[in-house]
């Protein structure tokens, strides 16, 4: 049975009317927000960064670097020669019921010299995984999803890191569909501690590479929802001797997020200012030279915000910065926002349900040539039986 | 696996008459128009053997956002034109069969499978299989295809997979071939004709 959407549709009025309320109760709060961050802006960098310290631990927003916080900064002009790389990672998730047990990651990238007039290098790299070290985590169990997804950024890492390495002497921009921080780490770190640290590290060695050749990176977050600077600006118009955690938690503008907030103060290819994470998870990249930082673009004129994640050393070289900013606003030129090597680093990633197909027939097929018995369950082959049923048009 | 061995997509609709293919390929790697291929049909045990005729480029978002926006580098060109996978769709005529190593020139008793893969059809294939020329009946059978290009195509890409010295014969014998099948019809005998003169 598909979707019942003719019994949906009466929840789907009652969704709608439900937005728009809360859309209008988000712009009725915004002007205040506005306000919040102006307050914030007002104080000194040292009063600012005293009231941070006071929010301690248990704070979870931005932090502020010495840039302006109203900053509103023009890209400056592109580079002749820059290189822009992108990559992307995709991945079949073991499955207990295909007929034999493994894992794939694919990353995908490729790498354009602007103005050169020459089509960009391409490179998708796939790799399968099967044997029961791969398949199980340190304890013994099956190795989880979010363990696969780790590796599969630390993999995008090192193909970004070989990119940069091949153009050592050249202006170079490598972007990361994602945020920076290894969120995996976080989740798993507890059962995991030597396989996520093993990884971590690995990722870490990656940064170092592309610092020391020269490159720059960024990662890319497209409508972002974190709220990062507007608790930073909350945090700002608490009394110095009310900073606890209930008035941290009491956050008038929990609903709103950071990109309301910036699609008003930055113009159409402006960058805000630079904000650090305050993730614990960024204390690791910190100690190893690559503490993450942060700022919002408007990539367009049809006010389109992104979060543009850089480790301190990009952020802190004014050189290194407006390159990564200029880059990323000529690649959203030509895709309306959204940079043209992450689309194609994608494209050459993804693995589709097909390609699983036909890879599940060769597996079979190859079970079969070395006389090992190896077929779907027989609740993957139901569901196969059930799954091209033609479904009926509204 | 060598490039001949590559499949070149796989049937997406099929019918005793023909099949369609679907691929993702940059460009140097497509069919062209006149190309031998099979696909297997009966759960392996023929193949049929079709002959590319239609080659069409499906919709491609990225393209159409691309090709509007007026901010295309002459990287992103590039990119697109050499470098991207295009989904292309080819239509091939059912022209024979094979049942384990001996072709037939007619109909084949099923279509190919959906998802079947299409492969080229090896030079030596096209040599043994376009010995006998009861296929072009079946390529001046159908309406609503160039029949003529299509069959000057076949011909020459039959005359190229022989040996350079034998290419001539096979062209007169095919044009010979022709006049028997189309005679009644001088305008087109000689269109067809002229198309088959060998290619220097």
């Amino acid at each position: 049975m598909s979707l019942n959407l003719p019994q949906i549709l009466g929840q789907l009025e009652k969704m709608g009317a439900a937005l728009a309320e809360q859309q209008a109760a988000l712009r009725r709060l915004q002007p205040a927000a506005s306000k919040a961050l102006e307050h914030a802006a007002s104080l000194s960098p040292q009063d600012l960064s005293a009231q941070v310290a006071r929010a301690g631990d248990r704070y979870r927003g931005a932090r502020p670097t010495d840039e302006p916080l109203l900053t509103a900064a023009a890209a400056p002009a592109l580079e002749s020669g820059l290189v822009v790389s992108g990559a992307d990672g995709s991945q079949i998730y073991p499955d207990r019921h295909a007929p034999a047990l493994y894992y794939v990651i694919q990353v995908g990238g490729l790498a354009m010299e602007t103005g050169s007039g020459r089509p960009p290098h391409t490179r998708t790299h796939p790799q399968i995984f099967y044997l029961p070290e791969d398949l199980h985590d340190q304890q013994g169990y099956p190795v989880g999803n979010a363990m696969i997804n780790g590796r599969r950024d630390a993999e995008e890492m090192k193909a970004l890191a070989e990119w940069s390495q091949a153009h050592t002497g050249r202006p170079f921009v490598a972007l990361l569909d994602n945020g920076l921080l290894l969120w995996f780490a976080l989740q798993v770190r507890e059962q995991n501690q030597k396989d996520v640290d093993r990884i971590l590290q690995a990722y870490l060695g990656h940064l170092d590479s592309l610092q020391t050749s020269g490159g720059c990176v960024a990662g890319f977050i497209d409508r972002p929802r974190s709220a990062d600077v507007l608790a930073l600006a909350h945090l700002s118009t608490l009394p110095p001797d009310a900073v606890n955690d209930q008035s941290l938690r009491a956050n008038p503008f929990r609903s709103l997020t950071d990109r309301a907030l910036f699609d008003d103060l930055l113009g159409p290819g402006q960058r805000s200012a630079c904000f650090i994470d305050s993730s614990p998870l960024n204390r690791d990249f910190e100690t190893k030279g690559h503490q993450v930082r942060f700022f919002y673009l408007k990539t367009n004129a049809r006010g389109t915000i992104a979060r543009v994640e850089v480790p301190a050393w990009v952020a802190q070289d004014p050189a290194r910065l407006g390159r990564v900013h200029a880059a990323i606003l000529d690649q959203c030129r030509a895709t309306g926002g959204f940079p043209y090597v992450l689309v194609r680093a994608h494209e050459l990633a993804v693995v589709t349900n097909q390609d699983r197909q036909q890879l599940e027939g060769l597996i079979q097929q190859r079970l079969v040539d070395s006389h090992v018995a190896g077929r779907a369950s027989q609740k993957a082959t139901t569901k196969r039986w059930t799954r091209s049923r033609r479904k009926h048009q509204l | 696996m060598t490039e001949d061995d590559r499949p070149i997509g796989r049937v997406t609709r099929c019918s005793t008459r023909g099949f369609v293919g679907a691929v993702r390929l940059p460009e140097p790697e497509w069919p062209v128009f006149g190309t031998y291929c099979q696909a297997e049909a009966q759960q392996g045990r023929s193949q049929v053997i079709g002959l590319i005729y239609d080659l069409s480029i499906e919709d491609d978002e990225l393209a159409r956002q691309l090709a509007a926006s007026e901010s295309l580098s002459p990287e992103q060109l590039a990119d697109s034109q050499v470098n991207r996978q295009v989904p292309v769709e080819y239509r091939a005529l059912a022209i024979g069969y094979r049942n384990d190593e001996s072709f037939v020139q007619s109909l084949p008793p099923q279509p190919p499978l959906t998802l079947a893969p299409v492969h080229r059809l090896s030079l030596a294939d096209v040599r043994k299989f376009t010995e006998r020329l009861e296929f072009l009946k079946l390529i001046l059978a159908v309406p609503e295809i160039p029949v003529d290009d299509l069959l000057a195509a076949a011909l020459q890409a039959a005359a190229a997979a022989r040996p350079e010295s034998e290419r001539r014969t096979y062209l007169v014998a095919a044009a010979a071939e022709c006049a028997r099948l189309v005679g009644r019809d001088l305008t087109r005998l000689e269109s067809v004709v002229r198309s088959l003169r060998p290619q220097h």
